[in-house]
Parts: structure tokens; C-alpha cells; sequence
């Protein structure tokens, strides 16, 4: 390892030269950061207005414009909402790590606009759903079987990027950010890859990543089943089916009866079955993921520089990488680093087993989802899906008689 | 009697159980952001990835890892610690046949490493930023055969600050990190 030292006197200039001066400006980003907060705000609000009061899509339509155009290229995307669950989570389970008040403000200002009127924040404030909500041209409809598994994804995401936080390991959901390389204009080119095979796909079928990775998203829709104010089916409803074809999200549900008429007893039974499965799944669930904590926690950085170390200390006549080169020189020794690491494989253990159980709860969840066959009197909206785009609106012949 | 007709309204108990859930979603978030705000208050948050010269090893992956096209790392030159030298670690490759400004004795791949006479035998170097990569090859030669006056910063002007800088996962001495405000840039100068 090379070391600086000083070798060489400093020179005594006789011919009056002078040291230039150097300034290392560091960017003041408050004003920035207050302008962010103002448009997401705002945004929000017009969007919620439009939606709600309105119940219009030409205003949504240009704040998606607005937003691909300020918070994606203009600002690069960061911050983001979608990040800001990790630091979150990690501030929530570590006291020493000190969070910038925007960051929290991007979590928590959406969430709570999403508990007031719906999901108004994806609508298109967020410029990863107005960039795919902008190209999308045709929306086929996925068949059910299908999106019952993908809706899954952004759960198991959103629980393994909180885990992967809290260990202090990876923040997983900026390293694996589709659509940040092209809002940048560049970067990992595998990352651009995905993120123009998604944008591709959002041609054809509405918001892949909102619906099929989000992690934000899942949080959102827990958040929007229990809106105060949401969209709702005009009341004069024709029953015309146009308002349900529309929907880029299948988030309109048509009416539905369930033939099947279920006794009491067997109601009973049923919820039973239920409270009998759901812990059996999340106990299965935290058995597996805490089998696989091993491997999970290789993500962490240190994790990997033990296996670095170990793996050289058997054979080592082999080439040194440069990782634990530089980890003798700082004078560490595999007994110290093992203490280290030990620590982080318990804090794994226990961490992967509650994210086992409740990756099990989301597929139990589902499950019960699935079997569940609700009678609908009427057209009906999905309000953990429903986005609040209003592309349906156009469609409805009676919409003229609310707005 | 009808009292328990309407228990069983269907209707009236999905509204309760969504005002239920309401008040549960409401008191979540207030929770959350109460917990979250009392560690914002505590300290200065670090919020500036940095790299600390004493223990930068001038891998070289600061070239290679940064999410920008050219990376936000940059050699910078303390000048107060220079030695002005002529055979210069940083300037020359090592073991040159002559001391000329042949591109095959250069060190800086990109030529970002400007010298220019002060009185002999003294030499002043100065870093073209626009073209520094941040490759750290000067700041490893000047490190080995100089004072170490050379060394790699990240420029706050150009970093994007990401949530988790790509750098840091790969840098082999743990020498970036997240400082606050003062420590922003960790000049050799001062």
C-alpha cells in the first residue's frame, strides 16, 4: 500500500511566485430542494383536483409531461419517493443514522396525499409512471392468472429493499433503478437495457413497473383501499362496460354475481381455514428466508470481503485481490473481521426471518384474494390499482353529469 | 329486530371497517414520520460523498464505477504541498528514457496534467479538470515517488449524490463515504 509521505522540501521560489488560489465550491442545493417540494405539492394537488373535482385527464396529462420533464431530466430523478422507503426504514431501526428532512418529506408527503384522495402521487407526479404513462398507446389486458403473480413482485421488492436497508447492506432500490439511465442520459448499461424493455412493454400494456415492481407502489395501494376521497363510478351508471375497457391498470371491475351461496357454517369454516393457513405460510416463508440468510448476506460489502479473505487465506498462493491487499495493509486481521461479520449474519438471521414471514403473509394474502368471490352490483374500482390516471372518464358517456 | 338487520348491512360494515382502516393508515404515518423526524433533529446529517485521502489506494475504480459517463472523481492538486518538482511521479511515466513531453512518458492517459515553468529547477502542475477521468494514476505515482500532493476528490459541482454512491460499494479501503458539510471536501491544503 503506498503511503504519502513528504519526500521532497518545499521550494523557496525567489522569482515572487505566487500559490494560486483554488475554490471548491460546494453546491448550495436548498433552494433546489424547496422548489422540488413545491412542485410535488403542487403536482399532487392538481392532479387531486383534476381527479376528483374535475374528473378530467387533460390536466393529469400535463402534469406527466411537467413531471418527466423537472423531476427526470431536469433533476436526474434523485430524490426520489421510491428510494426514500430505505432510508426511512433504516432511520426507523438505526438511531445513528442521520436522514435529510427532503428525503422524509419525499416519503411521507405522497403517502399522506395517497390517504386524503387516492393514489394521486403515481398518477403522474411520479416521473417513472407519467414517463410509462406517456408512450402508452394501446392497453392489451394480461390475463388474471398472470397478473395475480406479478402483483406479488413489488411486495417481495419492497420487503427484501427494507431488508437489505435496515442491515445497512444495499439500498437495492437505486442500484437496480430502471429508468434513472435514461433519465440521466446514461449509466449502467444493463440497468438502460431493462428500462427501455419496460418502457417498451408500457407501449402495449398499461404501467409494467407501477404494476409488476414498484415497491412504492404496494405501499401506496395499502394506503389508497383506505382514501378518504377517491374516484368513484359515476352514480348514473349505464352499465356500458366503455369505462372498464379504458382502464390501462384493470382497475374497474365489472359487476359480478356470485351464484354461489354460502351458509353460515361454511363461512365459519372458511375463516378458520384462513387463520390456520396464513401463519402456516408465514412460518414457511421465515423458515426459507432464514435458510437463505447465508446467501442474502453476501450483498453486504463486508460479508463479501470475509468470503474475499477466507477464500484467500486457504489458497494463498493465489493472486491477491486488491480488496484484501488493502485489508492487511489497514493492518486487519481475519479474527476481528469475523467478529464483525459474525454480527451481521445473527442481525441477517433474524432480519430474513421476518421478511420470510411476511413475504409468506403476501402470498397467503393473495391467495385468499383469489378465492374470494365478492357479488358486485355495479361497476366497481379496484382502489389499491387504481392510479388515478382518468383515462376513463373520457370514456364514460355520463360523466358530463358530475363534472 | 332491526336493530340486527341492520348489524348485518353488508354496506355499513365495509364502511366501518374502512374507517377503521383509516384511522389505522393515518396513525402509521403520523407514527412513522414522529420516530423519523426525532432522528432528523438530533444531529447534521452527512449528506456529501467524499473520499478521505488517507486511505484512498488509487485503485482506479473511482473511473470506472461512478454512474456518470465521466466520473464525478477528479484529481486535485495541492499545491502547498507540492515539491515542484522536474522528474515529477505524477507528470512522467515511471522509468522514462527522456524527459520529454513525448505522449508515450506521460502519465495522465487523458492529458489533463498541464506544467508550465516557474524558475529552475521548479515546475508548477496544474489539472485541466474537463479532462481529468479521475483514473488516479498521477495520484499513485505522486504518492510513491512525491510529496502526495496529487490526490483524487469527489467535485460536489458534479457529483449526483446519489442515495448509495456505486463507488463507495467497490472502493477497496472504505476511503468514500457519506461526511457532512464541513468535511465536504477533505483538502490536503488546508
Amino acid at each position: 500500500m503506498i503511503i504519502a509521505q513528504n519526500r521532497f522540501p518545499k521550494p523557496d521560489f525567489e522569482s515572487g511566485y505566487e500559490y494560486p488560489f483554488f475554490s471548491y465550491q460546494i453546491p448550495n442545493e436548498t433552494a433546489w430542494v424547496v422548489f422540488d417540494l413545491v412542485m410535488l405539492v403542487l403536482l399532487m394537488s392538481i392532479v387531486a383536483w383534476a381527479v376528483i373535482k374535475r374528473r378530467k385527464r387533460k390536466p393529469v396529462f400535463w402534469v406527466s409531461i411537467v413531471s418527466v420533464a423537472y423531476f427526470g431530466f431536469f433533476r436526474t430523478g434523485c430524490v426520489c419517493s421510491i428510494g426514500a422507503i430505505q432510508n426511512v426504514a433504516l432511520a426507523l431501526v438505526d438511531s445513528s443514522y442521520a436522514m435529510p428532512l427532503v428525503v422524509l418529506l419525499f416519503f411521507v408527503l405522497p403517502v399522506l396525499f395517497t390517504l386524503l384522495f387516492g393514489r394521486v402521487f403515481c398518477a403522474g407526479v411520479c416521473p417513472f409512471g407519467a414517463l410509462q404513462e406517456l408512450v402508452n398507446i394501446k392497453s392489451y389486458r394480461l390475463p388474471r392468472s398472470v397478473t395475480a403473480v406479478l402483483e406479488m413482485l413489488p411486495w417481495i421488492y419492497l420487503i427484501l429493499a427494507i431488508l437489505f436497508a435496515v442491515t445497512r447492506s444495499s439500498f437495492i432500490i437505486c442500484r437496480f433503478d430502471p429508468f434513472i439511465g435514461i433519465f440521466r442520459l446514461g449509466g449502467d448499461i444493463g440497468m438502460i437495457t431493462v428500462g427501455a424493455l419496460l418502457l417498451i412493454a408500457a407501449v402495449f400494456t398499461g404501467r409494467p413497473f407501477c404494476r409488476f415492481l414498484c415497491p412504492y407502489g404496494a405501499l401506496l395501494s395499502l394506503f389508497s383501499r383506505v382514501s378518504i376521497r377517491k374516484i368513484k363510478i359515476t352514480p348514473t351508471c349505464i352499465n356500458c362496460d366503455l369505462c372498464q375497457r379504458a382502464c390501462p391498470l384493470d382497475a374497474i371491475r365489472p359487476p359480478y354475481e356470485n351464484k354461489v351461496k354460502e351458509s353460515r357454517v361454511q363461512g365459519v369454516k372458511r375463516i378458520i381455514i384462513y387463520m390456520v393457513v396464513l401463519p402456516l405460510m408465514a412460518l414457511a416463508g421465515a423458515f426459507l428466508l432464514q435458510q437463505m440468510s447465508g446467501s442474502l448476506s453476501r450483498v453486504n460489502k463486508n460479508v463479501h470481503l470475509y468470503d474475499l479473505v477466507v477464500k484467500y487465506e486457504q489458497n494463498p498462493q493465489d493472486v491477491q485481490p486488491l480488496e484484501v491487499e488493502v485489508f492487511y495493509a489497514q493492518g486487519g486481521t481475519l479474527e476481528e473481521l469475523t467478529g464483525r461479520v459474525e454480527k451481521i449474519f445473527a442481525e441477517f438471521k433474524t432480519a430474513s426471518a421476518v421478511a420470510g414471514a411476511l413475504i409468506g403473509l403476501v402470498i397467503g394474502f393473495t391467495l385468499i384474494g383469489l378465492s374470494l368471490k365478492r357479488t358486485r352490483k355495479t361497476y366497481e374500482i379496484d382502489d389499491a390499482a387504481c392510479v388515478n390516471c382518468g383515462r376513463c372518464f373520457s370514456y364514460c358517456p355520463q360523466n358530463h353529469i358530475i363534472s | 329486530m332491526e336493530e340486527e338487520k341492520k348489524n348485518n348491512d353488508p354496506i355499513s360494515r365495509k364502511k366501518f371497517l374502512r374507517m377503521c382502516g383509516t384511522a389505522v393508515a393515518g396513525t402509521a404515518l403520523l407514527g412513522v414520520s414522529a420516530v423519523a423526524l426525532k432522528r432528523l433533529a438530533d444531529k447534521e446529517a452527512d449528506y456529501f460523498w467524499q473520499i478521505d485521502p488517507k486511505k484512498c489506494t488509487f485503485c482506479g475504480r473511482c473511473e470506472t464505477d461512478c454512474v456518470l459517463p465521466i466520473s464525478a472523481v477528479k484529481c486535485v492538486h495541492a499545491l502547498r504541498v507540492c515539491g515542484y518538482c522536474d522528474l515529477c511521479g505524477g507528470y512522467y511515466r515511471t522509468n522514462v528514457k527522456d524527459l520529454n513531453t513525448a505522449a508515450e512518458n506521460m502519465r495522465c492517459p487523458t492529458g489533463a496534467i498541464k506544467r508550465s515553468y516557474v524558475e529552475d529547477p521548479y515546475f508548477e502542475y496544474t489539472i485541466e479538470e474537463s479532462i481529468c477521468n479521475g483514473c488516479g494514476k498521477c495520484a499513485k505515482g505522486c504518492n510513491s515517488f512525491g510529496n502526495g500532493s496529487l490526490y483524487l476528490q469527489v467535485k460536489q459541482d458534479l457529483c449526483t449524490n446519489c442515495n448509495e454512491c456505486k463507488i463507495s460499494r467497490v472502493c477497496p479501503s472504505g476511503a468514500i463515504r457519506r461526511v457532512p458539510y464541513a468535511m465536504a471536501y477533505m483538502l490536503k491544503d488546508d
